[in-house]
């Protein structure tokens, strides 16, 4: 474990949401470093996506957020734009823009506002695109695409931006097993370029399988925090959701070195 | 064919046609030169009007994620046209708009001044909640309560038969009286809010996933809506202030437009404005040939045409949504 706080990507400390009138998070306090996938697990409800959110500058909090030491709540839209990507559950897009176009999106942050496409922004929409495999989909209309093609587009959009820090809310909530399983081999190639990731995941064992550390939520407080293996263990587990966890006994799946090409 | 060199070539057909057809005899040399000016003007105020009107449907419609929105949702529509009723009617009783406009000015500066008024409200109401759903009923209730001042504006008028034609045939639009001043004054502030559209269009993109995405990717949400409402009254008021109320032509256009020039609001903005323009020639050059006691009023023309073309973009429209 890195203790070195020049290190440290995000870190927050003391969040507390209210929506509504209703306390949604209670005193969170997390930290994230360049390199790791941090998994947010939790029951539905128990304010993961709220907590994403928060940390994505999207909605007010109490409490401190730094990114790289810097305050979350004093930059603008745009500066935190590029350093922190957030990646939706299904995106609200119902326009007839298509895949080149919705990725360039993720671009705005570095364009002038009269400029069009500058050859570094062509650069960084073809890497996004190849590094999630969708150059295929390049000229295809993004809202006539599948979910799980969907799902790598707004994963691209995030990636053209070149901001450090990613965050995904539940990623492969709508996906079949290979789309899935696609989509969190991406996710640990990210860490490979030092990406700092944090991730809601419904499934424990998607959570074991890609993530270094994970938080655990319950109705807004932070139960368990530390390394997945840690977390994602019968004690926690049953505290949480109330039932028993049983080491390998679900089936498993992985992906195909002849179908899916190695990297 | 492409899509520009086409524009251009029926702006040019449109042009030329504004300019030869109507009443009154080009073969007569004594007033031939005075017919010429005054199509000329006339062909101007069109064409600015239906591109004020295009792009500022294009900017609403982006705005509320709305295909079916027209710059009129924001309520400056109706308080532009209340300003200029009020304006005929100030000068119809007292004969005179104060001595600092001259007297056919009075209806534009009206127009602006009763866009403002609404806009003022709409501004207010965007500052204290940013709620979209919020701004789109602030703008309906201005509607209808700038639509019942003019029907009282009306009812006031219908006193004096001439001041009651007056204010009827000008909420009925019509580009037929308007002359220099009048265009030299709305010119200037519809160049300016175009451009000003044109450069809120990558923003405006964002929009188009939500507001939560449009902020992630790094747009400010609030200052987009708030320069927005701003500008679209600016090209609103502009427009009644040349053309009286018009409508139709903000709903169709971007919705003609988009299959040709796609979604993106940089490519978008220019071929509405152009393709607005001549919308609206056309709509005018209909508007005297079509045999009448008196000429046709043009919002009345552009309603005729605007409303089963809409219904066939609709029928388009459901059908590409089945696609999808």
């Amino acid at each position: 474990m890195r203790n070195d706080s020049s290190m440290t990507a995000l870190r927050a400390q003391g969040l507390s949401v209210t929506l509504g009138g209703r306390r949604v998070l209670q005193d969170v306090t997390l930290e994230a470093q360049p390199g790791e996938v941090l998994a947010l697990l939790g029951p539905n409800g128990a304010g993961k996506s709220t907590l994403l959110k928060v940390l994505a500058g999207l909605l007010p909090y109490e409490g401190r957020v730094e990114i790289a030491d810097t305050d979350l709540a004093s930059l603008a839209p745009r500066t935190r734009a590029k350093r922190i990507s957030y990646v939706p559950q299904r995106s609200l897009l119902r326009s007839a823009l298509s895949v080149e176009e919705v990725v360039a999106l993720g671009r705005y942050v570095h364009g002038g506002r009269f400029g069009g496409t500058s050859s570094n922004d062509q650069d960084a929409i073809d890497r996004a695109l190849e590094t999630t495999h969708a150059e295929a989909l390049r000229d295809r209309i993004f809202t006539q695409l599948s979910v799980g093609e969907q799902q790598r587009v707004l994963l691209a959009r995030a990636l053209a931006s070149d901001a450090p820090i990613l965050l995904l809310d539940e990623p492969t909530a709508a996906l079949d097993v290979g789309e899935g399983l696609a989509v969190l081999r991406l996710i640990r190639q990210l860490t490979a370029r030092k990406h700092t990731l944090i991730v809601v995941l419904h499934d424990l064992a998607d959570a074991r399988s890609t993530t270094d550390r994970a938080l655990l939520l319950k109705e807004g407080v932070v139960v368990e925090q530390g390394k997945t293996a840690d977390v994602v263990s019968a004690g926690p587990v049953r505290a949480v959701y109330g039932v028993k966890l049983i080491e390998n006994a679900r089936i498993g799946f992985e992906p195909d070195v002849e179908t899916s090409g190695a990297e | 064919m492409r899509l520009y060199p086409l524009l251009f070539l029926l702006l040019l057909v449109a042009g030329a046609l504004a300019v030869l057809v109507g009443s009154g005899d080009l073969a007569d040399p004594e007033l031939r030169d005075t017919f010429l000016e005054l199509r000329g003007y006339r062909l101007t105020a069109a064409f600015m009007a239906g591109a004020a009107l295009a792009v500022g449907g294009v900017v609403v419609q982006g705005l509320f994620r709305n295909p079916l929105a027209s710059p009129s949702v924001l309520g400056t529509t109706a308080g532009a046209s209340f300003g200029g009723q009020v304006a005929l009617l100030t000068y119809g009783l007292t004969g005179t708009g104060g001595s600092f406009v001259v007297p056919e000015m009075i209806v534009p500066v009206g127009c602006f001044l009763g866009a403002l008024a609404a806009l003022a409200v709409l501004l207010f109401f965007l500052r204290i909640t940013q709620d979209l759903l919020a701004l789109l009923l602030t703008g309906f209730v201005l509607s209808a309560l700038f639509l019942s001042l003019s029907a009282f504006v009306t009812s006031i008028a219908q006193e004096t038969w001439e001041l009651g034609r007056a204010v009827v045939s000008f909420s009925l639009g019509s580009v037929s009286g308007t002359g220099p001043r009048q265009l030299s004054f709305a010119l200037p502030l519809i160049a300016a809010a175009l451009l000003a559209c044109w450069a809120w269009g990558r923003s405006l993109d964002l929009l188009l996933s939500g507001e939560e995405e449009a902020q992630s990717l790094g747009a400010n949400v609030g200052a987009v809506r708030w320069w927005s409402a701003i500008w679209v009254s600016v090209l609103v008021a502009g427009a009644v202030s040349v053309g009286g109320n018009v409508g139709f032509v903000g709903l169709v256009v971007p919705h003609m437009m988009r299959p040709f020039a796609g979604t993106k609001h940089q490519a978008l903005i220019p071929a509405a404005a152009l393709a607005g323009g001549i919308f609206l020639v056309a709509c005018d050059i209909i508007a005297r040939i079509i045999p009448s006691r008196s000429e046709i009023p043009l919002g009345v023309v552009t309603g005729l045409i605007g409303a089963p073309l809409f219904l066939l973009l609709l029928v388009r429209l459901r059908r590409e949504r089945a696609l999808a």
